[in-house]
């Protein structure tokens, strides 16, 4: 078979169903277990470190960095491994600088922490800007690269495929809540990583498992020669690069459906180990999507750049079909079917987590606590969430729908990371570190990196005046990545804030509760979740009767 | 959920009012702790020692991976020929840097968990149980047991 054409891979379908049975399997257990709010946004805090490690790795590899980033290396070498070593480094500014401290202080979302200080409403309502325009811009571009991969893997229609996609996300979330999301990112973790590992080991067999001999023979594929393995194919903007280095390394530490994650563990402790879990998941998977890429260059060579269709998205599946047998031999459609499968279940897992921390800025923040004042029941607010989840569903299909396939998905990827960095983590790392930070610096902060980010991309290069440009607003303004000048317009909008508005009573005191709270642990909530299995995440604790507090 | 049984609406601050009253809220933690002298607790020894220890190993860690990091990007942006060049047979600078970060962002995490486990979990132990024990509410006296033990 040919991948765009339109004709049915009834084998990919078929392991596509098997994958589905499983998660759905999955989320009917862990229907069975949600009554609280907890057990919806936090899975009753029952995960433990390890499943919550491979819960991060799932949530995080989505197909871009699967499917994208082997495409990028495959395309032009070396720069799209730049890209995997900021994600995975990144994850040390979230262990050192927020993991524990979110666990010890927060509830179910960013604005939990934001708001344990600060006026309520306007830092709530902030935070849950910025939670949205993250999830939101990330959601949209998942959606939209799951309809193009599926419809070229597959062979069913752009439309169909992101209704399909859509539909599952909503089941998974709405009836099992956070406790099915993790499961099944932790399964999508498993299958992401064991197909990775086979095909690296199937790539390495062919260079006799030398990774330099792949390297050559990589680079005697590619037009480019040796070039191919040094940077500057992709990212020719020096500064760019840097930017968008400083975009990837502080951005994860603002991504919300990464951080809601670290409320479902039972404690600090379970927390950061989650993390290091998660760095060794990730670091080797993006080791290995180097083979993948560098191997797809020395097996398909210049041939496969069409075929592997638009950022090379399409190399990795077709590598597989390659070491399989080739297109049109069983083996080669198997390698294939299981790819498209396992891309399909990453994107799953990926769109789940951010629907349902998306969910909880709709619903825990704007709606039970700002409308609402706090005054609603557990059982409402719950309610809401499920609500707010469909809506929030349904809009993203719209938009990816209508959009269509030739919505500019890396644009708004790198969107995500740029808000994500200058809005959502200077406003978190000021709270929970500096005692005069207000209200006002964080509405400034939060504001000042949403605007920035956005008016920055919409100017640059690539955007402006129209898709796939090559001129951009400005000519003194050539940066694809706005980070460098948008994250230091955050924090400073943050600093500003503060020192030119009055002191806030209230924001200092809070400072020492939150301050001992988010470093002692004190009076943090524990789990009162029993896992999948019934299986509690702490067998060693005494089991606590259910969270009533609120 | 908290062992703590609090009465209904806020208790009187026995610290004249230091201690903030955040209002009908939703409080961001089950256990509000609403007897606890926060500010006494920020200036123990104990939780300035906590804040110290920690300091100590995340500060230099930080920096140490920022320019690591940075260093990393930056020759990429600006010496894409120093990356290229090859090591042993086509194993370039770019991708042995590449691999050093990977290297060294297991090896921190490593060292962070060892050092959390045996330093700084010790300290927010001892930290939590002075700011639980200045609490000076004639209310029920806070159970600790599962409170401080994480």
């Amino acid at each position: 078979m040919t991948l765009f054409a339109a004709d049915l891979n009834e084998l990919a379908l078929g392991i596509f169903g098997i994958v589905v049975a499983i998660t759905l399997f999955v989320t009917y257990l862990a229907s069975k277990r949600m009554s609280s709010a907890t057990d919806f946004w936090a899975a009753g805090r029952g995960i433990t470190g390890a499943q919550n490690g491979f819960a991060i790795a799932g949530d995080y590899m989505s197909a871009a960095s699967f499917l994208g980033i082997a495409g990028l290396i495959y395309l032009f070498g070396f720069d799209g491994f730049l890209y995997s070593v900021g994600f995975l480094v990144a994850f040390l500014t979230v262990l050192f600088l927020l993991s524990e401290r979110m666990r010890n202080s927060g509830k179910y979302t960013i604005s939990d922490v934001l708001s344990f200080r600060l006026n309520e409403t306007p830092a709530r309502a902030s935070a849950a800007l910025g939670t949205l325009a993250v999830a939101g811009f990330y959601l949209i571009a998942q959606m939209v690269g799951a309809g193009v991969l599926i419809q070229a893997l597959v062979g069913i229609s752009f439309e169909l495929s992101v209704i399909i996609t859509g539909a599952f996300m909503l089941i998974y979330v709405v009836a099992g809540g956070m406790l099915a999301t993790t499961w099944v990112q932790i399964i999508k973790a498993i299958l992401l990583m064991t197909a990775t590992v086979v095909l690296s080991i199937f790539v390495l067999g062919e260079v006799g498992f030398n990774p330099v001999e792949l390297f050559n023979r990589a680079a005697e594929e590619s037009p480019s020669g040796n070039d191919y393995l040094a940077p500057g194919l992709f990212l020719d903007t020096p500064l760019d690069t840097v930017s968008l280095g400083l975009a990837l390394v502080l951005g994860t530490a603002g991504l919300p459906h990464i951080l809601m994650r670290f409320f479902t563990v039972p404690d600090a402790k379970a927390a950061r180990s989650s993390v290091v879990w998660a760095v060794v998941l990730i670091g080797a998977f993006y080791i290995m999507t180097t083979f993948l890429g560098f191997g797809a260059r020395a097996v398909l060579g210049t041939g496969g750049e069409e075929a592997a269709g638009d950022g090379g998205n399409l190399a990795a599946p077709l590598l597989a079909e390659e070491l399989g047998g080739g297109a049109g031999t069983f083996g080669g459609d198997l390698f294939l079917a299981i790819i498209a499968a396992v891309a399909f279940a990453t994107i799953l897992a990926v769109v789940a987590g951010l629907v349902i921390s998306a969910s909880g800025a709709v619903a825990h923040d704007v709606w039970s606590n700002i409308v609402r004042k706090g005054r609603d029941s557990e059982k409402e607010e719950v309610y809401v969430a499920r609500i707010a989840a469909v809506s929030i569903g349904v809009i993203a299909i719209l938009i990816a729908v209508i959009g269509g396939s030739g919505l500019n998905i890396s644009f708004m990827v790198g969107l995500a990371f740029a808000v994500a960095a200058s809005a959502n983590f200077p406003a978190l790392l000021l709270a929970l570190t500096w005692r005069r930070f207000n209200t006002t610096g964080a509405v400034a902060g939060v504001l000042v990196g949403v605007v920035s980010s956005i008016l920055l991309v919409i100017v640059s290069p690539g955007v402006w005046p129209g898709p796939d440009s090559e001129g951009g607003a400005f000519s003194f303004y050539d940066l694809a990545n706005p980070g460098i000048i948008s994250i230091p317009l955050g924090f400073l909008a943050c600093y500003l804030g503060t020192v030119l508005s009055k002191e806030e009573a209230k924001a200092e005191r809070g400072f020492d509760e939150l301050y001992v709270r988010s470093e002692t642990g004190l009076g943090a909530e524990v789990g009162t979740g029993r896992g999948l299995t019934g299986r509690t995440a702490e067998p060693d604790r005494e089991p606590e009767p259910a969270t009533t507090t609120r | 959920m908290s062992p703590v049984k609090r009465p209904e609406g806020d208790m009187p601050y026995a610290d004249g009012g230091r201690t903030p009253t955040r209002e009908q809220r939703d409080p961001s933690v089950a256990d509000r702790h609403d007897n606890i002298d926060w500010v006494a607790a920020e200036r123990s020894p104990e939780f300035k020692e906590l804040i110290a220890k920690r300091r100590s190993f995340v500060l230099p860690a930080t920096i140490f991976f920022l320019t690591w990091y940075f260093g990393f990007v930056i020759l990429a942006g600006y010496a894409p020929d120093f990356m290229g060049e090859s090591i042993y047979e086509g194993l370039t600078v770019g991708y042995t840097l590449a691999l050093s970060q990977f290297v060294m962002v297991w090896a921190l995490g490593f060292m962070y968990l060892k050092r959390a486990d045996r330093d700084f979990d010790p300290l927010a132990r001892r930290a939590a149980e002075v700011a639980l024990k200045s609490s000076r509410s004639g209310g029920a006296a806070p159970s600790t047991e599962g409170e401080v033990t994480r």
